[in-house]
């Protein structure tokens, strides 16, 4: 009778250590420098004078942010994640510098029309 | 009987050492695969020019006197990706460019931020006047202009 190899003890084990080595990286492990960018992006898209003056602005930081997610989920790869954290931390301030510079616009808007 | 079944135990050692053969060669290509990205990286020539692009750009914006503290970080930035750059060390480089790059873009939105709400401001005092007189005429103040940040 012709031996079935999948049965084989051995070569069960080498299976389960290769799936063990390829999952490793697919645990829901939380990353402080992502969930601080996440928590910092949530509170932003809360206030409504920021949505409403630098949206796009705050798109491009969630996109980073996405990708953030991406390369901690499938990749594992914690300096990789961490830039990319860091990167949409820095898009998120810039979002705010346009907003105030745009509320300061339509300050002066606001001022020439009543000269 | 006893020929047959000793061909059979030949037949599953063979197939296990073939076996062994396989699994070393699979393991280590497994391994290869999960770290392909680590050596596949490429010089970051083109976002570490539109780094420089930034930094020049964002001092344009004035933001060496309005928001020095980016600005120094994006150039000490730009100068360590160039020097990882030198280094063959592509990934650092990229990381670094990419860094010097968002912080170049925050010191110049902080600064021309900073220029309009002082332009705000000057026009604010320039018509103080007229609105006190304003108010006095209406006995009603004037609708206050937010500046809140």
């Amino acid at each position: 009778m012709k031996p079935n190899v999948f049965l084989d003890p051995r070569c069960l084990g080498a299976a389960l250590l290769s799936l063990v080595i390829l999952s490793l990286g697919c645990g829901a492990v939380s990353n402080p420098a992502l969930q601080r960018a996440r928590d910092d992006y949530d509170r932003a898209r809360q206030d409504r004078e920021l949505v409403r003056r630098a949206g796009v602005a705050l798109d491009r930081a969630r996109l980073t942010l996405d990708q953030a997610e991406r390369v901690w989920t499938t990749e594992n790869d914690v300096v990789e994640t961490e830039h990319l954290a860091y990167i949409a931390e820095k898009r998120i301030e810039i979002a705010r510098a346009i907003a105030r510079r745009r509320m300061a616009a339509d300050d002066i808007q606001q001022l020439n029309s009543r000269q | 009987m006893r020929a047959i079944a000793n061909s059979n135990r030949d037949l599953t050692q063979r197939q296990r050492k073939s076996l062994r053969v396989w699994i070393i060669p699979f393991l280590l290509s497994l391994f290869a695969f999960e770290n392909i990205g680590c050596s596949s990286a490429k010089p970051p020539t083109g976002i570490l020019s539109q780094a420089e692009l930034d930094v020049r750009a964002a001092s344009e914006a004035r933001a060496d006197e309005l928001a020095p503290m980016d600005l120094q970080s994006a150039r000490e930035k730009l100068e360590a990706s160039k020097q990882a750059m030198a280094a063959k060390k592509y990934d650092d480089a990229r990381r670094l460019a990419e860094t010097a790059q968002v912080e170049a873009e925050l010191a110049a939105a902080k600064a021309e931020a900073e220029i309009t709400r002082r332009a705000a401001d000057d026009l604010r005092r320039r018509l103080d006047p007229f609105r006190s007189e304003n108010e006095r005429a209406t006995g009603l103040p004037s609708s206050p202009v937010s500046t809140k940040e």
